[in-house]
C-alpha cells in the first residue's frame, strides 16, 4: 500500500522575485523519485487551497533517518500564494513520487537539456542522474537554460557541480546570450548528429511548441515534461488531459499525471 | 475490542447489500485500479466506476479543472474507454475484490442506455447500474434527460426493461424541482436514487478575460456544495420511499453522518478522494468511531433519525 506522507518544511526561500525553493523533510520510507517524476503538495489542515498542487522533483537527498525533497515554484495563483507564506516547521501532505519520468538512454553521445524558467527543476534532477554516466563515458551533456531576464534565470549555480556545459540565455540579454532558448539551441544544433543525441526539455508551453516545430522534420529524439492543472495526480480525475496524435482525425487525450508528465515530443498535438 | 466486533455497519439499497454505507462517487475513483495502491478496495461498501458509454469518448479539450473557493469545477466531458473495454480490461481486476461494483452508465439516447445496460447485465461482477441522467458537461443527452420528469422516467423505464440488476438513478441538482424528478423515476421503477451530481458553475481569469475552463462552464463539487446537497437529499427523502444515496461535498465522517441522519441509506465520496486518496477509509473509520462513542451498535439506528 502507498501512503500519503506528512512532510515538514525545512526551508521555503524566495530565491528570486516570486520564485521559491521549498525543502521538505520526509520519512525514510519515501521512495526514491525517478528523474522527471513529481509530487502532489498540500498544506495540512487548511481549507484553501483545497486541492494539492503538482511539482516536479528538483532534488532528493537521502540521509540516515530522513529524506529531503526540494521543489521549485513560482507564485502564480492562490495555491502558490499560500505556499509562499508558509514558515519552517509547517506540515505538508505529500503524495508521490508520481508519474512516468524521463527514459534514460545511456548510449547517446550528446545529451541536451533544454529548460525554460521553472523547467529547470526536473532537468536539473535528471542531470544529477546522468552525471555519473557522463563522467565515465565519452558522452557530453549540454544544458540550455533560458528565462525572460537575469533575475528570472533560476538554478544556474547548481549546474556548476555537474559535468555539463551550461548555455544560458535571456530574452532581454541581461544574462548569457540574448534570445529565446530554442533559437540559441537551433544555432548550435547542427553539430550534434541526430542518432547520437537525446534531447530532454521542460518549460512554458510556447517554448516546447517552438521546440517541437524546430525538431518536426528532423531525426532528433526528444522527451518533454509537461504541466497541466490537476486535481488528483494519480490518474482518476482526468483533469490534466493533453491532446495526443491519434490514428483518426478525432482528438485523443492522455493524462499528464499518469501517462506523463514526460512524453515523446512527437506524440503531442501542439495547438 | 469485543464491543467493536458487535458494530454492524451494513446497509441495504433495495436488494443490494453493502458491508458499509460508503461508496466512491463516479468519476472520482477511475475504474478502481487508480486508487488500489492507496485504498483496500475490499473495505469499501461499493466502488462506483467512471461513467461508461456504449462507445469510447475522448472528453472535452483542456483545461478541464479549476479550483474555486471550497471546491472545484470540472468539465471532463465523460471521457471513458467504453463499456466493452471496461468489461474486458477493467472488470476482471475489480472481480478480485470483495466489494460491490456499481457501474455508472451514460447514453446519448434511450437506445444507447439500453445497449450499455444489456452488456453490463450479461457479465459477472457487476452488482448494480447507476444511471447518469445528469452530466452537465456534454452537449447531447445527459442534462436534458435529467432535467425533465418525463424523460427522466423514460430513461429509467428503458433501463429497467433490459436488466435484473438494481437500477440507481443519479439526479442533477440543476433543476427547478428535484422532488418532481425523484418521484417520476421512482414511479418508473428505479430501485434507488443517488444525488446530487455537480452544480453547474463557471470561473473567469481576470488577466486574460477568458474562462478558466475551455468548456466555459463546468460542474462544481467539493465542500462548497454540501449544504445544497443535504437540502436536496432531504427534499427527495420526503417525497419518495425508495432508498436514497447522498452525494455532495462529503469530506469526512461528520459530513457523511449528516446525510445518514437525514435518511440517506448510503453515501458517495467524490472530490475528497482527490484531496486525500484515503478519504473513503477515513470516513468508514470515523463512522465506526462515532458508533463506538455513542454506543450505537447498528447503523440502521442512525439512518433517518433526523428530528426536524
Amino acid at each position: 500500500m502507498k501512503n500519503v506522507y506528512i512532510g515538514e518544511i525545512l526551508k521555503n526561500e524566495e530565491i528570486a522575485q516570486d520564485c521559491f525553493l521549498m525543502r521538505v523533510a520526509l520519512h525514510v520510507s519515501f521512495p526514491d523519485p525517478a528523474a522527471g517524476q513529481f509530487v502532489m503538495v498540500r498544506v495540512s489542515g487548511i481549507a484553501e487551497p483545497l486541492l494539492a498542487r503538482p511539482f516536479s522533483v528538483y532534488s532528493f537527498e537521502r540521509q540516515n533517518n530522513s529524506c529531503a525533497l526540494d521543489i521549485l515554484y513560482r507564485v502564480l495563483g492562490r495555491g502558490t500564494q499560500v505556499m509562499a507564506g508558509l514558515l519552517n516547521g509547517t506540515q505538508v501532505e505529500i503524495i508521490g513520487p508520481l508519474g512516468q519520468g524521463f527514459e534514460i538512454k545511456q548510449n547517446k553521445k550528446n545529451i541536451i537539456l533544454v529548460g525554460g524558467g521553472m523547467g529547470v527543476a526536473p532537468l536539473t534532477y535528471l542531470a544529477t542522474h546522468l552525471n555519473n554516466y557522463v563522467c565515465s563515458s565519452s558522452s557530453a551533456m549540454y544544458f540550455y537554460l533560458g528565462a525572460q531576464n537575469a533575475e528570472a534565470l533560476i538554478g544556474v549555480n547548481e549546474l556548476k557541480n555537474l559535468s555539463c556545459t551550461a548555455i544560458t540565455c535571456t530574452d532581454d540579454g541581461s544574462r548569457g546570450e540574448k534570445g529565446l532558448v530554442t533559437h540559441i539551441l537551433l544555432q548550435g544544433l547542427k553539430k550534434f548528429a541526430p542518432e547520437e543525441t537525446m534531447i530532454y526539455a521542460c518549460g512554458p508551453k510556447p517554448m516546447l511548441k517552438a521546440l517541437a516545430k524546430i525538431l518536426r522534420k528532423t531525426k532528433y529524439s526528444c522527451q518533454v515534461s509537461l504541466e497541466e492543472k490537476m486535481a488528483c495526480g494519480v490518474g482518476a480525475c482526468l483533469g490534466c488531459a493533453v491532446p495526443v496524435k491519434s490514428r483518426n482525425s478525432k482528438p485523443a487525450y492522455k493524462r499528464v499525471c499518469a501517462d506523463g508528465p514526460v512524453f515523446d515530443i512527437n506524440e503531442i498535438v501542439w495547438k | 475490542m469485543a464491543e467493536t466486533e458487535q458494530i454492524n455497519m451494513s446497509v441495504k439499497i433495495g436488494r443490494l447489500k453493502l458491508k458499509n454505507p460508503v461508496m466512491t462517487a463516479s468519476g472520482t475513483f477511475g475504474y478502481g485500479e487508480e486508487y488500489a495502491d492507496y485504498v483496500d478496495l475490499n473495505k469499501l461498501g461499493a466502488v462506483v466506476v467512471k461513467g461508461l458509454s456504449l462507445k469510447p469518448r475522448e472528453g472535452n479539450p483542456p483545461p478541464r479543472v479549476m479550483e474555486t473557493p471550497g471546491g472545484m469545477l470540472n468539465a471532463v466531458g465523460l471521457q471513458n474507454i467504453g463499456v466493452e473495454a471496461f468489461i474486458s480490461e477493467k472488470l476482471p481486476f475489480l472481480r478480485k475484490y470483495d466489494t460491490k461494483v456499481i457501474v455508472n452508465i451514460y447514453g446519448e439516447n434511450y437506445d444507447e442506455y439500453k445497449k450499455v445496460t444489456r452488456k453490463l447485465s450479461a457479465v459477472r461482477g457487476v452488482h448494480a447500474v447507476e444511471v447518469n441522467i445528469s452530466c452537465p458537461n456534454v452537449k447531447k443527452g445527459g442534462l436534458s434527460f435529467g432535467a425533465d420528469p418525463k424523460t427522466a422516467a423514460t430513461v429509467t423505464r428503458k433501463v429497467k426493461e433490459v436488466t435484473d440488476l438494481p437500477v440507481i438513478v443519479k439526479l442533477t441538482p440543476n433543476v427547478t424541482d428535484i422532488a418532481a424528478i425523484a418521484v417520476a423515476v421512482e414511479k418508473a421503477g428505479a430501485d434507488a436514487i443517488s444525488l446530487i451530481n455537480t452544480i453547474t458553475g463557471m470561473s473567469v481569469d481576470i488577466f486574460t478575460g477568458r474562462p478558466h475552463l475551455k468548456n466555459i462552464t463546468g460542474g462544481l463539487s467539493g465542500p462548497a456544495i454540501k449544504p445544497v446537497a443535504l437540502r436536496m437529499v432531504w427534499q427527495v427523502l420526503q417525497n419518495v420511499s425508495i432508498p436514497v444515496i447522498g452525494i455532495g461535498g462529503i469530506m469526512n465522517a461528520e459530513d457523511a453522518l449528516e446525510f445518514l441522519i437525514i435518511g440517506a441509506k448510503a453515501v458517495q465520496i467524490g472530490t475528497a478522494n482527490f484531496i486525500n486518496p484515503q478519504a473513503t477509509m477515513e470516513v468508514i473509520g470515523g463512522i465506526k468511531r462515532y458508533m463506538e462513542m455513542t454506543g450505537i451498535k447498528n447503523i440502521s439506528k442512525i439512518i433517518g433519525t433526523f428530528k426536524a
